[in-house]
Order: structure tokens, then C-alpha cells, then sequence
């Protein structure tokens, strides 16, 4: 409830295949990500203890060990997602995820008809599911370990060629379409999120959202599918990912026999539009008649931990001392003391292969304007850009952060998550293991300085930052 | 380290050839001095500890008249000042040694949830002991949250789902407590006081319907000790529970107008009590019917084969005094007669053919396969342990829980088919457009006023 972001309901990372169920989205791990050994002071201690291993055709291979049950998580991760699509073909790289349920090659198999790699699984008593990003795809099942060759054997089928019958693939358009319909047709709050990234990543890949715009998505051919999966579907652009009670050698052993005979392809370098330097500040206004409760937000763009990992972590610690619970500095200011908001806080996004983004947000009060609270936002922002942030806060983040990162252990697919999310986009296994000393590293000025250079309200650098407000139809904003 | 593996590599043994007193969930029970009793489940593979209790009958269903969303209130305030503690202090005391507490208010019960790194376990009792013996209601926090709350319905009013969740509560279980919204509505918030919350927590959290389950990193002594800190000073309550109650409406469809191109679809009709002894037989079946995920008939008719719906899924509603079926989807506005005569369809054809043996195997191994996929972290295995506790059930149930769908035969599929399913039964709620419905022979009631909001 307190920590209830009208934000995290706007922003979709990812869209599954399915409704996932009792599986942690990519919103929830980003989350939860952190982990770490304990005595505080103690560095050079791995969060996963993972081992890793790279084919001869390239697929990266990586083993995160766990055997408190006998199941174990599988998951392929392919770096490219919907920020790769060519132009005018938005929603092609999720529709592609869907249609690979519908017909696939095994290795050492014969080749599965639509539905029936999903109806295995359940038959082997696991789950299967897939999402999309704007920078990754990713499948996975989760199954008694046992079934690891058989899992393997029908990931890498899908993997080794596109065999999707073509009556399969109209019939899923309607289903897209329904998706569609379902995130961001029939909420305004999803159509605000669509608007919001359209104006602050102008010209860039991210301005589209991942499910695709309806009328390119009525017209995406199978060609534009089998196109997509023939460009980028190789294994030495994916990951592989194994979490539970498995052994390091038993899977690279396996992997080694299985995925080691899909030939590598000539993967072309991620090739993206770039936003031009901007001088406007936007503001994005929807006043719609199905909004009673107003939202204000601003988006920065901000580093990924792709284009700087020393930035990322600051920005990381900044956001547990501006947003991490009741006890932080938004809440706090907001909401406990000047009593103007129900709910604030700012998040940040570092897995992106290129910009990351901040969000700061807040809902306010009746009575409150969306420009006043905004104003008092962006206030916070001043005040930590100039006097920065107190030695207690700074350590009590950082071993608030060292702490709960033990949590992230005590899970079967979370640190699977974690370890694909992070090293799809660009970070390196050092990154994610070594994560608490890189956060021990943070200073109080690091943090000044991302302050100062990435959330100015005031002073921006080429992309300045985009404000929305949502609100309730015929609501004044109080802008003039 | 093995402790749960062990058990768990039991119960897999357990689906290729049914062993005798196999066990899935290796559950110890716990008495305090005091008498307070626990399910623990040791494992020390992460330095982590999870309590999961509940308050028995404690839920929203207890809320009194035009006071809706005290007990999710309660939830909400507990944790935010108790003993010497405000409530900046009480959040703050938590985020300083990374525990996490909180409170929860379901229909039917109340309950609470604290996770602690094993270092920090001496101070993560004592504030749950705080929060749950002497909770302060400050008037500050208690004005907070109900912002919070009045925010979250006013948020949730831009989304159809939520709208049609308030819709078929309303309908389907007309003049009984289950019908309430148990959020609040923008009105009953506002009457809500730090007396009333005092006066309630007074009443409902006791330690004679506590049910404490905990897994991790943690001795039986150790527990034993801290259930007395804990829960020792509660004092015995005496909770009067609602009536049973029968879906009211059956067959009725009802209409709430929305200018959005999907109309999503809530429908319910009576279900299968969970003291039937043929409750698992039906899971079962519902499974083969309309479970989440690829593969029931439900997905592969409406969304593989025809594209109508992203989601489509049924499934069993019980509450204590409650039994129901539902059924939840979405489609383009104009598909909606379609869309229901396809369910109905279904629903027929799972009555009148057999099922083929292919699929009641497929859902055996499925059922019975995928339970350690449920128990791996400790915060699940609490979760599941105190769900169980709290359906009263014994601790063993997990066991013939298995054998029960192990057992399960066509023929049982067929008769349970015939028993439960009566799609002529469904009370319906439509929040979207009404595009050609009518035409297309389709008759709605319409509700212009969305019931406990405003």
C-alpha cells in the first residue's frame, strides 16, 4: 500500500506471453534486485556464485546452482527486442515471441505443432512463459530438474530455425490486437505511459512502445516475423541461464551436445536512431473522463549500467535514500510532512542497452494542484543537487541495500531474472556478482554529481526532461 | 542445507510409484510454553526466517455496517507506530535492519507476514510483538493511509477490471458481507477512526484463532521461545462468523456501459466445497477445463484457435462460507455474445464426452508434479503452510492432496463434470460496450451506479 507507484502501473518493461502467474515480472525483480554476503564490511564475496562457459558457436552459458528443491530454471535470453525492429514494423519482435509457441524443430526430436511445446511442460508438472522488452527476449520453463536434456533439446529446436506453420499466424494477430486492447486501449493510464516515452526518447527506438502502435501492428506479415527470427535468432546472440539443483558441468556437458549444433550466424551490431539534442521542455497533459485520481511524473533520461556502471550504482543508492519506503526522503517530504500527496517516489531503470531513465513521481491530495506538487518534486530534486545527501543517510542505504540483497538468494528463478536481465543489456557477470562492494563504493559526492548532471530540474543537457500530467477531465493543472 | 530437498526428492519418487507415507513438506509442530502452537519448516540454506500468522475469521467479512475497509485499514496501520514508536520511527526501525512486516486483510481472515535475515531476528520479533500487541493508531498515520486508500480507489477507477470486480461481488453475493468492498468505498474511509480501528483490533486479534507457520533459518527452541514474546499477551476472542451463503442472481447478465474497445467478463456460479470428498477430484477437472497458462480447453478454443481473448481462465472461489466457479476474459466488444456461447460450449462438452486419458494424465503429472515449484524459497513455503492452517486442514494435507488426484479417474472427471458445471447458473457482469449485442440475441440488465465506491 505505501509503497504503491503510480508509476511502476504506468511504465510496462515487459509483456509475457501469457498472464504470468506466481512468476516475477521483470518490474518486480528489477525490485528486488540486490543481493550480497553479509558481515558488512566484507568485500570480494560473489552474490550467486554463478559459472559460466561459452559454446564454440558463441551461446553464453551461465549456472547458478541451488539445490533446496529437485526443479530448476531455464531460460534462453536473445539480445535484441522491440527497439530493433525495423521501422514501421512496431510489435514484430513480441509477436514473434508468440508465434514460436506455435510450432517448433527439437534437437534429436521430431518437430512440435503449435501449442504442444507449452503443453509438454505442463506435462512434465513445470511452467513455461516468455516475455519482450525493448532490449531483450526471453523463454523460459521451470520444471522438476530431471527434464533438463528434454527442455534443452526443445529450446534449442526453437532456437535452430523458424518453422511457425502460416495458418498458425493470423489467428495470434487477434490475440496481440486483444493484448493491446487489454495494457493500453482500455486504460488511459497505459496510453499516458505510450506518450510519455514517445516525447522524451524522440527518434530513438524506445519512443515506440513494445507491444507496437495498433496500425503497424494490423499489418505485420509473417515475412516481417521470419525476417526478425532469421536476423537475430543465433546463439551467439543469446544467453543461456540455469538456476537450481543442477550441476555446472552437468549443464555445460549438456549444452555442449545440444545447443553446440546450431551453427552461429553473422549477427549484425545493434544499429539504432539516436535522439537529436533537444532544447523544449514537454509537458504531456491527458485529461481523460475514466481518471479520478491525478498523477504527476518527470522522466529523465539517465545512464544505463551499459554506459556507465559508476553511475548507475549512484543513481542506484540515490534511489533507496529518495525512495526506498516510508521512511525515505519523498515519502517523507510529500506525503508525512507537507501532507500534499498520497503516495511519491522516483525510480530508476539501469538495465537499458542504451539510455536508462529516472521517473520521480507523486499523486496528490485533493485540493493540490499537478503543478504544485510537481514544483514540490522538483524542490527535492534542488535541495539534493545542493546540499547532497548525509553521511547517515548514505550508509544506512548502503546497508539497507547489503541486507536485503541476502533475500535475493532465497529464490529459484529471481537470481535466473536477475543474471539475464543484466547481462542481456550489457553488463558484465563481474557487475552482477560483485554488486554490494560496487555499492559500497558510492560516495556522497558520486551522488551529487548524477544528481546534479541527470535530475536537474533547471540546467539540462541534450534531452531535456519530460513531465506528464494525468488528470481528471476538465481539471485544472494549475499551469497558466 | 537438504532438509526440504530430501522430502521433496520423497515426493517425487512418490508420482512415478505411489510410496507409502511419503511426505512433500517435512512439517514440524511447535508448542510454547504458553501453548501457543507453530508449523515449522527448518532450512538453513539461506540465513533467512519467515513467519506467516493469521487471525482466523478476522477479515473484511467482519467489517460492521458502513464502516467498509476497517479491516484492510487495520492492515494498513498496524505497522505504522506501535509502543514508543511513531509511525516514521516504526518504518524507519525496519528499514534499518532490512525486515520486512506486514498486514493483510482477506475476506475471511487477517493476517500478517515478517521476513528477517537471521542477524537481525531478535529485533524483527520484537516489533512484530510491538505491531501486533500494541499498535498506536496515531491519528497522523491513520489520516495517511486512508489518503492512500481513497488514492488507490480513485486510481483504480480508470481500469475496467476493477469495476467489474466490484460489480460481480455485488451480484453474486447480494445482502451477505462478501458483497462489500473490502477496500473501502470514497465514503465509509472517511468515518473510519483511531477508535474504531482500536475497538476492532480488539476484537477479532486473538490468540485463540492465531495459526502461525514459519520456515527457515530457525530452531524449534528458538521458535518455541519467540511465540510466547510474540503472541503471548493476546487475550482470547470471540469472532462471530457470517451466514453461508448461495450465489444470488444465478443466470442473470448484467451491463455496465464503458466507452473502451474491450469489454471484460466476470461470471460465476456455485462451486464445490473444500469439505467435499470430491474437492480434489474437481481441481482436477478444472484444470483440463480452464486453467491459466497453454493447454486447457478454455485457451486452446477461445485464444489458440480463434484469437478471441489474451486470457481466458477459470477457476474454484472459496471462502468460508462461499463456494463458487468463475470464469474471467476479455474480448473485443463485439465478440461478447460469441465469446459466451463458446464458454458455454465448453462447459456442455466437459459434461457430455469423456475426457481422453492423455489429458486426466497430463494433469495428474502437472498437478502432483509442479507442487515443489511452490515451495522454493522460505517465504513461500510459510505462505503455503499458513493457508493451509487456515482452510483447517491438517498438516499432512499436501500428502492426500496428491493421493486424492492420483486416484482420479474419467469416469470421476465426467461425474464431477456433471455435478458442478451448470453454465445456465452463471451470473454475468459485462464492463465494456455494448456493440451489436443484442442483435445477437444477448440480453443484458443495466447498472448505471458502480455499487460500494462512491
Amino acid at each position: 500500500m505505501k509503497h504503491t507507484t503510480a508509476l511502476k502501473a504506468l511504465s510496462v518493461l515487459a509483456l509475457f506471453i501469457a498472464m504470468p502467474h506466481g512468476t516475477a515480472t521483470a518490474q518486480s525483480i528489477e525490485a528486488e534486485r540486490a543481493a550480497t554476503p553479509e558481515p558488512t564490511e566484507e568485500r570480494g564475496q560473489k552474490v550467486f556464485n554463478a559459472e559460466t562457459f561459452t559454446l564454440d558457436n558463441g551461446l553464453e552459458v551461465v549456472v547458478i546452482p541451488n539445490d533446496r528443491a529437485p526443479v530448476l530454471t531455464h531460460m534462453v535470453w536473445y539480445k535484441v527486442g522491440a527497439a530493433d525492429e525495423p521501422i514501421g514494423t512496431s510489435g514484430i519482435a513480441h509477436y514473434l515471441e508468440h508465434m514460436l509457441f506455435k510450432g517448433s524443430k527439437q534437437v534429436g526430436g521430431r518437430e512440435l505443432a503449435p501449442g504442444e511445446f507449452s503443453e509438454i511442460i505442463r506435462s512434465m508438472g513445470g511452467n513455461d512463459n516468455a516475455f519482450t522488452s525493448q532490449d531483450y527476449t526471453a523463454y523460459f520453463q521451470s520444471v522438476p530438474s530431471e527434464h533438463l536434456e528434454t527442455v534443452m533439446r526443445m529450446e534449442a529446436g526453437r532456437m535452430m530455425e523458424f518453422v511457425v506453420p502460416r495458418d498458425a499466424f493470423e489467428s495470434e494477430r487477434q490475440v496481440i490486437l486483444e493484448e493491446r486492447r487489454q495494457r493500453t486501449d482500455n486504460d488511459p493510464r497505459g496510453q499516458f505511459g505510450e506518450q510519455m516515452a514517445a516525447a522524451a526518447y524522440v527518434n530513438h527506438p524506445y519512443s515506440i512502445p513494445v507491444i507496437g502502435w495498433k496500425h503497424e501492428m494490423e499489418v505485420l506479415s509473417y515475412e516481417d516475423a521470419k525476417g526478425f527470427f532469421d536476423k537475430w535468432y543465433a546463439p551467439n546472440n543469446a544467453i543461456l541461464v540455469v538456476s537450481g539443483d543442477v550441476t555446472p558441468a552437468e549443464v555445460f556437458e549438456k549444452a555442449i551436445d545440444i545447443y553446440g549444433k546450431i551453427p552461429k550466424k553473422d549477427v549484425p551490431e545493434r544499429d539504432r536512431t539516436e535522439s537529436p539534442e533537444l532544447n523544449s521542455r514537454t509537458l504531456v497533459t491527458l485529461d481523460h473522463p475514466a481518471i479520478r485520481q491525478s498523477v504527476v511524473q518527470t522522466l529523465f533520461r539517465a545512464p544505463s549500467a551499459r554506459q556507465s556502471i559508476k553511475d548507475a550504482r549512484a543513481l542506484e543508492v540515490l534511489e533507496e535514500i529518495m525512495s526506498g519506503g516510508p521512511s525515505s526522503r519523498l515519502y517523507q517530504s510529500l506525503v508525512t510532512q507537507q501532507k500534499i500527496a498520497s503516495g511519491a517516489g522516483l525510480s530508476y531503470r539501469s538495465t537499458a542497452w542504451n539510455d536508462g531513465s529516472v521517473y520521480v513521481y507523486a499523486t496528490p491530495l485533493a485540493g493540490q494542484t499537478l503543478r504544485g506538487v510537481h514544483e514540490a518534486l522538483m524542490e527535492e530534486l534542488r535541495t539534493l543537487i545542493k546540499d547532497g545527501v548525509t553521511d547517515k543517510e548514505l550508509q544506512n542505504a548502503k546497508n539497507t541495500m547489503r541486507d536485503k540483497a541476502i533475500y535475493a538468494r532465497d529464490s529459484l528463478t529471481g537470481p535466473a531474472m536477475i543474471m539475464g536481465l543484466g547481462l542481456s543489456t550489457g553488463e558484465s557477470i563481474e557487475n552482477i556478482e560483485y554488486w554490494p562492494d560496487e555499492i559500497s563504493d558510492v560516495t556522497a559526492a558520486d551522488i551529487q554529481r548524477v544528481a546534479k548532471t541527470y535530475l536537474n530540474p533547471d540546467e539540462f543537457g541534450p534531452h531535456p526532461p519530460v513531465s506528464g500530467y494525468l488528470l481528471p477531465q476538465g481539471e485544472k493543472s494549475g499551469e497558466e | 542445507m537438504k532438509h526440504i530437498l530430501h522430502t521433496l526428492l520423497f515426493a517425487f519418487t512418490f508420482v512415478i510409484a505411489p510410496v507409502a507415507h511419503a511426505t512433500v513438506l517435512d512439517i514440524e509442530e511447535v508448542t510454547s510454553e504458553g501453548g501457543i502452537t507453530a508449523w515449522l519448516v527448518q532450512d538453513d540454506s539461506v540465513p533467512v526466517i519467515a513467519m506467516d500468522f493469521g487471525f482466523k475469521g478476522a477479515g473484511a467479512a467482519q467489517d460492521p455496517q458502513g464502516k467498509q475497509g476497517l479491516a484492510r485499514m487495520l492492515s494498513n496501520t498496524m505497522d505504522e507506530g506501535a509502543g514508543s514508536l511513531n509511525g516514521q520511527e516504526f518504518q524507519e526501525a525496519l528499514r534499518e535492519k532490512a525486515i520486512s512486516l506486514g498486514f493483510s486483510a482477506s475476506r475471511d481472515n487477517f493476517t500478517g507476514s515478517l521476513k528477517t535475515l537471521t542477524k537481525n531476528k531478535a529485533r524483527a520479533f520484537e516489533l512484530a510483538e510491538l505491531a501486533l500487541t500494541k499498535p498506536r493508531f496515531d491519528k497522523e498515520a491513520v489520516d495517511r493511509m486512508r489518503e492512500a486508500n481513497i488514492s488507490r480507489i480513485k486510481s483504480s477507477l480508470a481500469g475496467p477490471d476493477w469495476k467489474a470486480a466490484r460489480l460481480i461481488n455485488d451480484r453474486a453475493f447480494e445482502d451477505h458481507a462478501y458483497a462489500l468492498n473490502s477496500g473501502g468505498t470514497l465514503s465509509s474511509l472517511q468515518d473510519i477512526t483511531s477508535k474504531d480501528l482500536q475497538k476492532f483490533h480488539g476484537r477479532v486479534i486473538g490468540k485463540n484463532n492465531l495459526h502461525v507457520a514459519v520456515a527457515g533459518d530457525i530452531s524449534a527452541e528458538e521458535l518455541a521461545v519467540a511465540l510466547d514474546q510474540i503472541f503471548g499477551d493476546l487475550p482470547d476472542v470471540e469472532i462471530e462468523e457470517p451466514a453461508d451463503h448461495d450465489i444470488t442472481n444465478q443466470g442473470s447478465t448484467y451491463h455496465f456501459a464503458d466507452d473502451i474497445p474491450q469489454t471484460v467478463i466476470e461470471m460465476m456460479q456455485p462451486g464445490i466445497s473444500r469439505d467435499d470428498p470430491d474437492f480434489q477430484k474437481a481441481q482436477v477437472m478444472n484444470f483440463i477445463l480452464g486453467s491459466s497458462g497453454f493447454g486447457s480447453r478454455l485457451t486452446k478454443e477461445i485464444r489458440e484457435n480463434r484469437g478471441l481473448t489474451y486470457g481466458i481462465y477459470s477457476y474454484f472461489y472459496n471462502l468460508d462460507h462461499l463456494n463458487g466457479l468463475s470464469v474471467s476474459t476479455s474480448t473485443a466488444n463485439a465478440n461478447v455474445p460469441e465469446m459466451l456461447t463458446l464458454i458455454k460450449a465448453e462447459f456442455e462438452k466437459i459434461k457430455a464426452e469423456p475426457i481422453s486419458d492423455k489429458e486426466l494424465q497430463d494433469a495428474k503429472s502437472y498437478l502432483i508434479g509442479s507442487l515443489p515449484l511452490s515451495l522454493t524459497s522460505t517465504d513461500k513455503i510459510a505462505g503455503l503452510m499458513n493457508s493451509i492452517q487456515l482452510d483447517g486442514l491438517p498438516k499432512d494435507y499436501l500428502d492426500t492432496r496428491n493421493a486424492e488426484i492420483e486416484a482420479t479417474t474419467v469416469e470421476d472427471i465426467q461425474a464431477i463434470s456433471q455435478k458442478i458445471l451448470d453454465p445456465d447458473a452463471f451470473v454475468t457482469v459485462l464492463v465494456g460496450k455494448a456493440e451489436g449485442w443484442e442483435e445477437n440475441g444477448l440480453e443484458t440488465t443495466t447498472i448505471k451506479k458502480l455499487p460500494n465506491v462512491e
